[in-house]
């Protein structure tokens, strides 16, 4: 549906409003929405740029340009280290998730019965369970099935939580892919999984973007179960390693630094938004308008 | 009849396989847990010696007897109440805007989704700062245009503090909402719109009357998004308060997490897992009801 409109916005030419006054007002309401939104971001980028033993109020906006704190802040945290890990864990989790989601979501989106139907429901419950909830049970399912805390561990938790919102997202797609495409294969003598793997899948790459971009965000931001399942810092990935700074938050004489921390803990994931931004937002939104 | 037994030919049971590695995943790591809280939580388990007893309900009696049940169930309700009010109604007021024929729309859009892409820990480091007192954003805010900066303190407030990382969320999450009901909005035939205008109906009418009715489901969609993640309010409690000051900022998820890793008592942060677990449950089943018979009723 989204990306249909999006097509014939293209081919219309744009006949922006004009400037009466009602508009204008317009105009003033969203950009003073936006500088109060964008405003401590600011603050905070301009910060990093200074020196690190600069005391003056932060509201000083971009008086002095250095990179002093970032270099401060990348050497306190380990960075390519931290980096890598993040890549690491965020890369293999997505990819898993965007091999079994589908999977699973296949026989529930076809399967007109009463398992199927409940299979859907019971996936999708999981959405409501938060981390903090079951994580005492885990840690003790962990140890008992053996699994040694490495910076591989999280990712069993990524994948697992990721799983009810994109079996729904990929079930609800699946649901637009036309069953007589399948009915041709199995008639050409496909088998089963030739005919998911070679028709169905590729025909659901909406739907892996969307699921690449919503999971990775939460995946790459998260600093919980690293927290709980990580114990040696050579293993924590961005976020996690952010929690050293949890004590310098409130002491103006480390902001500098703190600042240059949080803008490289971000950067990575505000390069490969302003890269990918178009599949963001349609990400996002088809993850949600879809289901 | 015979096209149906067809189709059981080309959708056999045998698909049912395809289930079999998200399933594990799903049953061993998210299922079998939560049936476990449901063990843990009549035993004084602490987290490393496996010789423990069983204490009945003790643990649910202590928890209710303290009080630190009812305070954090009320504490994630009003959490919730204004993650759901104000993330729904600043984004869709944000998009009602950005979705008439402005210039620079896809900057406005990016502006207004870009705090949905930092990590809550980053995002807990910048509020921090920007609610400090004395040398704080607003509170230098307030200094600059002459009224006194270091009075200003929500995270230190008993009535505020609570309010004052709700917004936190908003801040971080409105721009994901506004993105989804611009979508929604998208999908609203402007040929209805047109019509409408033709019949003479204002603004004001066209969007309560036609464009709020046909985006129901884009709401619907939207309130159980914020809905739930209000539910699982923890990021901000735990960075930015500590769940403070007194007992006024301890979120269901916060209390639990003290209680395992700060208190060290498992079955005791089972009981109160259990009972989270039924507060949700009681909220998302009511909350599914009544959107449902409201989307029915349109």
């Amino acid at each position: 549906m989204i990306f249909g409109k999006k097509k014939k916005d293209d081919r219309e030419v744009e006949t922006y409003l004009k400037l009466t006054p009602k508009v204008l007002l317009l105009y003033l309401a969203i950009i003073v929405f936006c500088v109060v939104i964008i405003l401590p971001l600011v603050i905070v980028f301009s910060s990093s740029l200074r020196h690190v033993s600069n005391q003056s109020s932060p509201l000083l906006l971009f008086r002095e340009f250095t990179l002093e704190s970032y270099i401060t802040a990348f050497n306190n945290m380990n960075y390519p280290a931290e980096l890598l890990n993040s890549i690491i864990t965020t890369g293999g989790s997505v990819l898993v998730v965007v091999l079994i989601a589908p999977m699973a979501a296949y026989p529930i989106a076809r399967i007109k019965s009463k398992l199927a139907r409940f299979l859907y429901v019971f996936f999708i419950s999981g959405l409501v369970i938060p981390s903090q909830m079951v994580i005492v049970p885990i840690a003790q399912t962990f140890s008992r099935l053996g699994i040694p805390n490495t910076r591989f561990t999280p990712m069993l938790m990524f994948i697992t939580c990721s799983l009810p919102f994109s079996v729904f997202l990929f079930a609800g797609f699946m649901k637009g892919v036309p069953v007589e495409i399948e009915e041709a294969a199995y008639i050409d003598g496909a088998t089963l999984s030739q005919r998911f793997w070679l028709v169905v899948y590729p025909l659901l790459k909406p739907a892996i973007v969307s699921t690449v971009i919503t999971q990775g965000l939460w995946i790459w931001n998260d600093y919980f179960y690293p927290m709980v399942f990580i114990t040696k810092k050579a293993q924590y990935s961005l976020p996690v390693g952010m929690l050293q700074f949890l004590g310098d938050k409130e002491n103006p004489a480390q902001w500098n630094v703190l600042f240059a921390a949080c803008v490289l803990c971000a950067l990575p994931l505000i390069i490969v938004f302003l890269i990918l931004q178009k599949h963001f937002v349609n990400g996002i939104a088809a993850g949600a308008v879809k289901g | 009849m015979k096209k149906k037994r067809d189709k059981a030919l080309v959708f056999s049971n045998k698909m049912y396989l395809f289930l079999i590695p998200a399933l594990s995943f799903f049953l061993i790591l998210w299922v079998y847990p939560v049936l476990q809280l449901f063990y843990y939580s009549v035993t004084n388990f602490n987290g490393i010696d496996y010789n423990y007893d069983f204490v009945g309900l003790k643990n649910y009696i202590k928890i209710f007897e303290n009080g630190s049940v009812i305070n954090s169930i009320g504490n994630t309700l009003i959490y919730t109440l204004v993650v759901v009010v104000l993330s729904n109604v600043l984004g869709l007021a944000a998009a009602m805007a950005l979705n008439t024929k402005i210039h620079f729309k896809g900057l406005f859009r990016t502006t207004a989704y870009f705090p949905a892409l930092f990590s809550a820990i980053v995002v807990g480091f910048i509020w921090t700062y920007v609610y400090m007192p004395s040398s704080g954003m607003i509170a230098s805010l307030i200094s600059l245009f002459g009224g006194d900066g270091s009075t200003f303190n929500p995270l230190g407030d008993f009535n505020v503090a609570l309010f004052a990382i709700a917004l936190v969320e908003v801040w971080k999450s409105f721009g994901t909402t506004m993105i989804i009901y611009l979508a929604g909005l998208q999908t609203v035939d402007e040929s209805l719109l047109e019509a409408g205008r033709i019949d003479g109906c204002t603004e004001w009418q066209l969007m309560r009357k036609v464009k709020l009715p046909l985006i129901s489901s884009t709401i619907t969609i939207n309130v159980i998004l914020n809905v739930i993640a209000g539910l699982k309010a923890f990021d901000y409690s735990f960075i930015m308060t500590n769940g403070g000051p007194g007992k006024s900022t301890k979120t269901l998820m916060f209390q639990i997490y003290e209680i395992a890793f700060t208190d060290q008592k498992m079955g005791r942060a089972s009981a109160f897992s259990v009972v989270s677990f039924l507060v949700i449950i009681a909220i998302t089943v009511a909350m599914l009801f009544i959107m449902n018979k409201r989307e029915v009723e349109l």
